[in-house]
């Protein structure tokens, strides 16, 4: 039989599926397979007991209070940015689309050190922020910015492409029919974006979540008050207590595999429902 | 609803979409802007509608300055190229969006809202679809219910972008034919937009003719036809034949040719100027003196009458008439074309 110019032989082709298998194997799979099997190595019992630990709480609480407050607050700018962006033009608008990738290329520990720098003690702000009382670095105000910060482009890039492809035309349509610009929003632009921002904001809560190197610079690593998860995993780890560094780690873990899970069904419903359309 | 444009310009960045229009439109009429995509029609259209403002002039809506009032607040309906139909909402949703963003005193009760949205389906021969998507529509049937949709609203001016762009021959033809009795029906005011002469020439009362962001003939159609203002709209409304000439003492000539000119023809000044005349206003004639000498290249039947295509010798151009049924020439024979009507527009073209 004659094969496609694309397809290869045989052999070829068993090794390159090896090749890509055995590294997913080694770098993705192990790891997680690791991190159950050593979180599980002294019984359920002491599983539980690492989890239901005061600190180990204290940290699930905050990680979770960090992200209730950064995604929201990331969905509001990322729709903004992404509707500024999209549908009207303005002087600086290239400046802004080049701004909305900085978290993603500037290094997670500079983006902590920049509150540092701005709110900490020897900071600009840090002398007013003193004389009233009010505690940004090393408390949770400052996790929580320096989170929003690094999870800012997770909705926003989801979001331009989708929305530049649609134009203006159904907004335009809901004004000429006498809508206001906020019911043109809501039952024209948002019902075209819905499944990307879903996706964008299922990534950025799991970067909220899983975010360690702009937190740990800014949190100040307090016991049971300012560590997160991956936080509170570093010091087990560092403490040697295996157990329970890699117990708080397996919930991480499955955080990363209920997203994943979540992200394959949002791109089904994205294509699916791109695909149906027939604009 | 009477429309009357003062002045209006418009520029998008450097480049000038729009320049020093003025126009009116009679209440009741069906106007087409007919023009070569980047001639400025639907930007116009879209000012006339509030999605665009302009940035000089006025727009009055019955003698009423409504410049600065915004889309929302116009009470046009207006159906975009592509629909824009909202993906998510039931044809039914589709037609009752205009009512149901109303605030709460100016909206009528559901029941009256099922109603009309019925009614309305109802006109565009849609009753049955109410409670499909727009995704399980065809072309013909997506246009019409963009249509109800705007005409859910109650509106007296009815705007289309290039309406029937997207529809395949036949589903145009009728959806045209149908367009136009809607109109005289409601009483509305309707100004479309159209790259499609035929369109333009079948459907409109009158017909703006656009280039490069200025007017240039508002007419019938039947003037616009027989009579265009200039050369350009002799060129873009219906066939046509061009020959660059040289007007001197009241004659043309083509090279060193003169050129017998048929009777009327109106001649600019002095100088170069081109010939145009339509396949249909010329006759094969026994004597080459005055006339057009052309080789035959092609000869075809169309529509009635023989379509003959011929290379005129002096000049690598093909010239087009029509013969009649039965009396065609062969296919390189030699022959001589006059033209019976024909019009002269002073200048080369190239300028």
């Amino acid at each position: 039989m004659q094969g496609g110019a694309t397809t290869e032989s045989r052999l070829a082709r068993a090794i390159i599926m090896t090749v890509g298998l055995g590294f997913l194997a080694l770098f993705l799979v192990m790891p997680l397979v690791v991190v159950f099997g050593e979180a599980l190595k002294e019984g359920l019992a002491a599983y539980r007991d690492a989890i239901v630990e005061p600190d180990a709480l204290a940290a699930i609480r905050l990680t979770l209070l960090v992200a209730a407050i950064a995604v929201p607050l990331n969905i509001v700018f990322g729709i903004a940015a992404a509707w500024a962006i999209t549908k009207f033009d303005f002087p600086g608008k290239s400046l802004l689309i080049t701004f909305i990738d900085l978290p993603f290329s500037v290094s997670p520990v500079v983006s902590g050190l920049i509150y540092v720098l701005l709110f900490g003690a020897q900071g600009w702000l840090g002398p007013w922020l003193e004389q009233h009382d009010i505690q940004i670095i090393f408390a949770v105000p400052g996790m929580v910015l320096a989170t929003v910060f690094v999870t800012f482009p997770f909705v926003a890039r989801e979001l331009i492409p989708l929305m530049s492809e649609q134009g203006r035309d159904d907004e335009e349509a809901a004004l000429s029919l006498g809508a206001s610009g906020w019911q043109a929003f809501w039952h024209a632009t948002l019902p075209n974006v819905r499944w990307g921002l879903l996706y964008g904001v299922l990534l950025c809560n799991a970067r909220a979540m899983g975010e360690f190197g702009a937190v740990s610079v800014v949190s100040g690593h307090i016991r049971g008050e300012t560590n997160t998860m991956p936080l509170h995993v570093e010091i087990l780890y560092n403490e040697y207590n295996f157990v329970a560094a890699f117990a708080v780690a397996s919930l991480l873990a499955l955080l990363a595999l209920v997203t994943l899970v979540l992200k394959s069904f949002l791109e089904w419903r994205y294509d699916y429902h791109g695909k149906g359309s027939g604009h | 609803m009477s429309i009357r444009l003062d002045n209006i310009g418009k520029r998008f960045g450097g480049f000038s979409a729009l320049g020093d229009i003025d126009l009116e439109v009679e209440p009741r009429e069906f106007l087409a802007l007919l023009g070569p995509s980047g001639s400025g029609k639907t930007t116009l259209l879209r000012i006339v509608a509030g999605l665009e403002f302009p940035d000089s002039g006025r727009v009055f809506y019955d003698g009423e300055d409504i410049t600065d009032l915004k889309v929302a607040d116009r009470g046009v309906g207006f159906v975009f190229q592509h629909y824009a139909l909202f993906r998510h909402m039931t044809v039914a949703d589709n037609v009752a969006f205009g009512l149901t963003v109303r605030r709460r005193r100016d909206r009528p009760p559901r029941a009256e809202i099922r109603d009309r949205v019925q009614k309305l389906l109802d006109l565009v021969q849609l009753g049955q679809l109410g409670a499909r998507y727009p995704a399980q529509l065809s072309g013909g049937q997506r246009q019409r219910v963009a249509l109800a949709r705007a005409l859910a609203v109650d509106p007296k001016l009815l705007l289309l972008d290039e309406p029937f762009g997207a529809l395949d021959a036949r589903v145009r033809k009728d959806l045209r034919r149908w367009l136009r009795e809607l109109h005289d029906r409601m009483g509305l005011t309707s100004i479309f937009v159209t790259h499609d002469q035929d369109e333009a020439l079948e459907l409109a009362d009158r017909i703006v003719v656009m280039d490069h962001g200025v007017i240039e003939q508002v007419d019938t159609p039947q003037k616009i036809y027989d009579e265009p203002a200039s050369a350009f709209v002799f060129d873009f409304v219906g066939e046509s034949n061009q020959l660059p000439v040289t007007v001197s003492g009241g004659r043309a000539r083509l090279f060193d040719r003169p050129l017998a000119l048929p009777e009327g023809t109106a001649t600019p000044g002095e100088g170069p100027a081109r010939l145009f005349f339509r396949p249909h206003d010329a006759e094969i004639v026994a004597d080459e003196a005055g006339a057009l000498p052309i080789t035959v290249t092609l000869a075809r039947p169309n529509s009635g009458t023989i379509r003959v295509e011929g290379r005129l010798d002096a000049l690598e151009r093909l010239i087009e008439i029509d013969a009649p049924m039965g009396d065609a020439p062969q296919v390189g024979a030699r022959i001589a074309v006059r033209p019976t009507r024909a019009r002269l527009y002073a200048g080369t073209g190239a300028e």
